[in-house]
């Protein structure tokens, strides 16, 4: 019965998929504003706030993968990532994240301010890095 | 070698931690072993397939050499590889597979605590996304972001949209556990339902169940939001309560206000309950335990807080950034600062910021300064960065209250496919009088026909 009805409420959906790829090539981060008058808009990588707010966008998934690849998210997200980020990404030195310099020495002080914003990107559970001194 | 005995369910099979372990990087480096050979044999055949098919992949080598604070010489030798190909029908549906991991072999001393090898398989999926209703299935390991989940999992997704503006998602498998030294959840499942008006709101309403052994182990549910009652502002968060503590773990609001083109404002508000977030994470700097120095679960802690950017010119843009944290138990804190910076996309940018994390507890005190430079000549790009942390209690910093990082790095575009690039790290931090490190990259791009779909799906 549940899959009759889902067929049939999606059946009146009837909208358009967004596109696989975003029609127009985009270099840096956008500012959706700039041919968006609608909900996309909301998605101005440049605004001061994304990163604040990105985790809700994501909730549509499908928007972002139009120009990220899933590796995107992995680079952040992905509970073990090693690589240090200003190596992986020093050719955008504007990226506020992922943590610069020598931040196993600033965590101490940024851990203990708020420990939650840690669990976002480093995942609920543990894992060898933490370990290595947490144990 | 400590082993932890780790039980695994469905029998009184006890194995070791390390050996576990073990099964695992092998398994993830055949995975990974597996994609390069398989990347490369359907590379040839593109030419006749690439009016229904496109192939995205991305290989990135890296050695790093550096000492350890034991003098101990490490050369870690890193294969980051991502592939995916895509099959379009001619009713606009897609097919495509999507597969990326690492991969670690030191050359020297070991690098990490356990092992001299290292691999991990970040997301491993096979998507169908429909013509219609943005319809996306995906099967496999993959990262699950929906409402109150941010969730790694081997198992099924699917999401699809609805009549009346309605659109549901759900999805359930295993969580992925990439060190198992903990028992932890077995399952995970979950779904969440939104409604939307595309040009004012999304409200989605979502749980996550998780069980251990047949237990309950996590029971989540949330609200999140994106509202735009006027054009240029908008309210964007979410809130989350958990079940099996009853309590609320989080609410997290942001409000935007763009009043001109060039001026854009915000204001943010959060607050978690530490007792009911941090339940069943295993994370081990995040236990309730004292004596491991965790964290303490009577803390609940109000952040307020805002900013704003201005373009002043053409490319020349200040923001400013203040947070207020209003702590229960721990004594209140302000981190605030501002930003100058100057881009040009794709030739050259730079930027200087300078931030203050102020306490009443001076061991949780510092100033931050950063400078950055980027200059593109060519085919080669440089950048610079430079990173200045003055600590106003040196105790808990080695007696260094005065950190400095300096990296200069390089890339070469040999070709559209292939670049190569180098980076030097000095720094002097509590660790290290003086710390020398270097990075060596090679990357190779394998898209198809990245021109003409648009966006390159690469770094972007």
């Amino acid at each position: 019965m549940v899959p009759l009805m889902a067929w049939i409420l999606g059946a009146c959906a009837n909208t358009a998929s967004v596109a696989r790829i975003h029609p127009e090539a985009v270099q840096g981060l956008p500012n959706c504003t700039e041919c968006h008058t609608d909900s996309w808009g909301a998605l101005n990588h440049q605004a001061p706030d994304f990163m604040i707010k990105h985790k809700v966008y994501a909730g549509s998934k499908f928007a972002c993968a139009t120009c990220h690849e899933e590796s995107f998210c992995a680079d952040c997200h992905a509970h073990k990532e090693e690589i240090k980020p200003n190596d992986k990404y020093f050719n955008s030195p504007e990226r506020s994240l992922p943590h610069r310099g020598d931040y196993l020495s600033q965590h101490k002080i940024d851990g203990r301010i708020n420990p939650a914003s840690c669990v976002k990107c480093h995942g609920r559970q543990n894992n060898e890095r933490c370990i290595t001194c947490h144990r | 070698m400590t082993s932890v005995n780790y039980y695994e369910k469905g029998g009184d099979v006890l194995i070791s931690h390390h050996e576990k372990k073990s099964r695992r990087i092998w398994a993830n480096l055949l995975v990974m072993a597996g994609m390069v050979p398989a990347a490369w044999a359907v590379l040839p055949a593109q030419p006749l397939m690439a009016a229904d098919y496109a192939i995205s992949g991305e290989s990135n080598t890296y050695l790093r050499m550096k000492t350890t604070v034991n003098k101990r010489d490490i050369y870690p030798l890193y294969e980051y590889l991502r592939f995916s190909v895509a099959s379009t029908e001619q009713d606009g549906s897609t097919t495509s597979l999507h597969i990326g991991g690492w991969g670690r072999v030191d050359l020297a001393d070991k690098s990490s605590r356990d092992d001299n090898t290292e691999a991990d398989l970040q997301f491993g999926y096979l998507s169908f996304q429909g013509a219609k209703n943005n319809l996306v299935v995906n099967a496999g390991r993959q990262f699950v972001v929906e409402g109150v989940a941010a969730q790694r999992l081997d198992g099924l997704y699917a999401r699809s949209d609805f009549a009346a503006g309605f659109a549901a998602s759900a999805y359930a498998g295993t969580p992925v556990v990439t060190e198992p030294t903990l028992r932890a959840d077995d399952f995970v499942g979950g779904a969440r339902v939104t409604h939307s008006d595309k040009k004012y709101y999304t409200v989605g309403l979502s749980f996550l169940t998780s069980l251990a052994g047949g237990d309950r182990y996590r029971e989540e549910e949330g609200i999140d939001i994106w509202l735009s009652p006027v054009k240029l502002f908008d309210v964007t968060g979410s809130s989350s309560y958990n079940s099996v503590t009853d309590g609320w773990m989080e609410h997290a609001y942001t409000a935007s206000f763009a009043p001109i083109e060039n001026l854009r404002l915000y204001a943010e508000l959060s607050s978690t309950n530490y007792s009911d977030y941090f339940y069943r994470v295993t994370t081990s700097a995040l236990v309730f335990d004292p004596l491991v120095n965790g964290i303490d679960p009577n803390e609940e802690l109000l952040a307020l807080g805002g900013g704003g950017s201005y373009t002043m010119l053409k490319n020349i843009a200040v923001a400013a950034d203040y947070r207020h944290y209003d702590y229960d138990v721990a004594r209140d804190g302000n981190y605030y600062g501002g930003k100058v910076s100057y881009w040009v996309p794709d030739s050259q940018g730079a930027g200087l910021s300078v931030h203050r994390m102020d306490n009443g507890d001076s061991r949780l005190e510092y100033m931050e300064y950063r400078l950055y430079a980027m200059k593109k000549l060519g085919r080669t790009q440089l950048t610079l960065d430079f990173i200045d942390v003055n600590y106003d209690d040196d105790a808990r910093m080695n007696g260094v209250d005065h950190a400095i990082a300096l990296v200069a790095a390089g890339t070469y575009e040999i070709n559209k496919d292939l670049r190569v690039g180098a980076s030097l790290d000095y720094s002097h931090n509590p660790f290290f009088d003086h710390e020398l490190k270097g990075l060596a990259k090679l990357t190779y791009l394998f898209d198809v026909n990245r021109s003409a779909e648009g966006g390159t799906k690469s770094e972007n």
